[in-house]
């Protein structure tokens, strides 16, 4: 990893990057708290992204960098963020800084979303200027939203940020419960509504994207998101006997929510109905976006989550069900874990003479683990000795803490608790489904892992605290937000729309509180300790 | 320790493996070590009341449930368990424990991790808990108290909407004649509440708690 050395609102700040990945230094400075002020999609149009290169190389200027920047300008260093990329040790200064905002741009931009494995249907022909579509995944914690142009099958824009519906419940639960009163039920409604468009909002000013090309705007997202969302049947959600029936979330209308988001009358908005139960739409995304029916069962989908979505293809059967993780791997498990955004730890190392080396995404301050971070350092206190399988530190304390760029982190037994909960909740679904479809867990020829952990989660350490089975080399994959890519891929094609109602069409939902055998799994899963090949 | 009882090797020494095997949790140890006990000729009220009730008194001296993590209770629980089942193959005869309680999650909650920490404590202290499982209608609840004698009705609920289940509960029972037969409640959801608001006797803070309130009940002394 290389330096780059950023002066930004008075301070220095040194990130890591990657100089092979090739990236502008405005898309290294995207995730960052010290985006530089843009408004078009980076090819030099706005000539807002100015910085000032101090020391290092980042190329000649380009031709759109020469009609942007006077020459005295150029000679004095200054540049367009968009159009140079930096091939060693660099500092620059950053002239116009991004207005704060809530809502973050993933490292790798765009890209985060992963690979879209659907060709798009043909355009119209000489469609000008060419249609936009909108896909939205609803999570608990998290909203995803991102701009593809349909044309190119190409994403243009992602955000991610905080559902605003979690101040007034953690969990899915609660907030039903919530919305159990008509006003505080459309106020819910109204947050999701709002978040939606504020996204847009500033994908429209930050990439110079027109919303009114936008053609269709897609909604995946767990079952009681999607009904909170449209204000319908979230009461039913809390009623057990209807958890193993299709809940209907389909708006009753949408005009208004197209007028609140800056989109032309005729733009469609369609949110995709969920599954089952609290299976929602978020899960069948993911199995069009990986293609799971062309894949060679048995394969495993986990979405992980507040609200964590498992999906099995047995070659001619999907069974599906939803465990409560628990925000344990977000934000809220403990003051000292957050999302995997700029300053949290996302990766924990044990280097020389045992000291733990770390990885900060997008800064050098850090704020706190993320769930990939929390994974990595309990296995490396597993290997170390420092904690016990059964989640206590083994020199006695209620709480170790660690150094990490000079800011100290603490890991209590509480976190590691709650960790605990939401991995044997998953690890005891995933042997639950895998149990009714007659599959052994170590026999799965693919898992593939969704979710909140990103790229980031390494697979070794997950097996090693047993969040995930040990499966031989290449079986175990991270597709990173599998729902936003499916809903991208509905959006692209009528083939993928296909798969999802054939998916559709072979269901079998498991419900795991009507289980007996999942209270003995659960047990056994809230160890710390790699799945035995017997469970 | 409590003082020797009458025949076998009935010393506090005797029974401090068990205590041992119950405060780690190892079920498997923990049923072995009972058997054993048994084969040397300990009465199997000796082993509920110098074995597990003295472990769960030191557990509940030490600490409360919250200073304990999730896995752990349900070891001790299973542990509890595992003992049970060697001495009372057969499940308890109504004559057999201390006192015979029921209890249930009620209708529209399928969470009974609360409920089962509950059943584990109590079967601990040696009272014959019949556990009528989650999703349970009142007037099951409530028939299961008249036919096995119970001398409480203990209720757990983790999510809110199982309140207006609970509230039907002693009229329920006053219907049936039992009306003296208290209610406790417990559980994430009803812990919110006042008893009054519940229509019940007691709200436990936790499983101690409650178990508290019972063997105040049981023993006759004021409630409160």
């Amino acid at each position: 990893m290389t330096t780059l050395a950023v002066r930004a609102g008075g301070a220095l700040h040194r990130l890591a990057y990657d100089p092979a990945a090739g990236l502008s230094l405005r898309a290294i400075l995207e995730p960052t708290d010290f985006r530089v002020r843009t408004a078009c999609l980076g090819l030099g149009a706005c000539g807002l992204c100015r910085v000032r290169v101090l020391a290092g190389e980042v190329g000649v200027p380009t031709a759109v960098e020469r009609a942007q920047l006077e020459d005295p300008l150029l000679a004095g260093g200054v540049r367009l963020a968009c159009q140079c990329r930096p091939v060693g040790e660099v500092e620059i200064e950053v002239l116009s800084l991004a207005p704060p905002t809530s809502w973050r741009i993933p490292p790798g931009g765009p890209g985060a979303i992963g690979p879209l494995r659907w060709k798009a249907d043909p355009a119209p022909p000489h469609a000008q200027p060419r249609p936009l579509g909108v896909a939205v995944d609803l999570g608990t914690s998290h909203i995803s939203v991102a701009v593809i142009d349909l044309a190119g099958a190409r994403p243009l824009a992602l955000r991610v940020g905080a559902n605003p519906q979690r101040a007034h419940g953690a969990d899915v639960m609660t907030r039903l419960v919530v919305a159990g009163d008509p006003d505080q039920a459309h106020a819910l409604a109204s947050l999701a509504r709002a978040a939606v468009g504020e996204a847009l909002g500033e994908i429209a000013r930050s990439e110079g994207i027109d919303l009114r090309r936008v053609r269709q705007v897609l909604v995946v997202g767990n079952t009681a998101m999607l009904s909170l969302l449209a204000d319908r049947n979230h009461q039913r959600l809390l009623e057990p006997a209807s958890w193993s029936l299709p809940l209907d979330c389909a708006p009753l209308e949408t005009a208004s929510w197209g007028r609140e988001w800056g989109l032309a009358p005729e733009a469609s908005i369609e949110v995709v109905a969920p599954l089952a139960g609290f299976v929602g739409s978020d899960l069948l995304a993911g199995v069009v976006a990986e293609r799971m029916p062309d894949l060679r069962p048995p394969a495993l989908l986990i979405d992980f989550g507040t609200n964590s979505e498992i999906a099995l293809w047995t070659g001619d059967t999907l069974w599906v069900t939803a465990t409560a993780g628990g925000p344990a791997f977000e934000a809220s498990a403990g003051h000292d874990c957050i999302p995997a955004e700029a300053g949290a730890v996302v990766r924990v190392r044990e280097g020389d003479a045992g000291a733990f080396e770390y990885d900060i995404v997008a800064g050098d301050e850090p704020r706190g683990l993320c769930g990939s971070g929390l994974v990595d350092l309990l296995a490396c206190l597993l290997r170390q000795g420092r904690l016990g399988p059964r989640g206590r530190f083994s020199d006695g304390s209620e709480r170790l803490e660690f150094a990490v760029n000079g800011r100290v982190l603490g890991l209590g037994w509480r976190e590691v608790d709650a960790l605990q909960r939401a991995k044997a909740a998953i690890g005891a679904g995933m042997k639950v489904l895998c149990g009714c479809a007659g599959v052994e867990p170590h026999a799965l020829q693919r898992v593939l892992v969704a979710g909140l952990f990103g790229s980031h989660l390494d697979l070794d350490n997950a097996a090693t605290i047993g969040l995930l089975p040990r499966l031989p080399e290449g079986r175990l994959a991270l597709v990173g937000n599998s729902a936003l890519a499916g809903a991208c891929a509905l959006l692209l094609c009528a083939d993928a729309r296909r798969m999802l109602e054939r998916a559709r069409a072979c269901v079998r939902f498991v419900n795991l509180g009507r289980m007996a055998a999942f209270d003995e799994a659960f047990v056994d899963h809230l160890y710390l300790e790699p799945m035995s090949s017997a469970s | 320790m409590d003082g020797p009882h009458t025949s076998g090797p009935s010393t506090g020494a005797a029974f401090q493996p068990l205590v041992d095997a119950l405060l780690v949790g190892d079920h498997k140890l923990l049923a072995a070590v009972a058997q054993r006990l048994i084969e040397q000729g300990c009465s199997r009220e000796q082993v509920v009341t110098d074995g597990l009730e003295h472990a769960m008194g030191l557990l509940d001296d030490k600490c409360t449930v919250e200073s304990f993590n999730l896995l752990e209770i349900m070891l001790v629980g299973r542990a509890v368990s595992s003992v049970v089942r060697v001495l009372y193959p057969d499940g308890y005869a109504p004559t057999q424990g201390r006192a015979t309680f029921v209890i249930a999650t009620l209708e529209g909650d399928v969470h009974d991790l609360g409920k089962n920490i509950v059943r584990m404590v109590l079967a601990g202290k040696g009272f014959r808990v019949v556990d009528l499982g989650r999703d349970c209608p009142v007037d099951d609840l409530v028939g299961a108290a008249q036919r096995e004698g119970a001398v409480a009705v203990l209720v757990s609920g983790l999510i809110s909407p199982v309140v207006s289940q609970v509230r039907k509960l002693r009229p329920a029972l006053r219907a049936c004649g039992l009306a003296h037969v208290p209610v406790v409640a417990g559980g994430a959801a009803l812990k919110q509440l006042r008893p009054e608001a519940l229509d019940v006797d007691y709200v436990a803070e936790n499983a101690f708690d409650g178990a508290h309130y019972l063997e105040r009940h049981v023993s006759g002394a004021p409630a409160a």
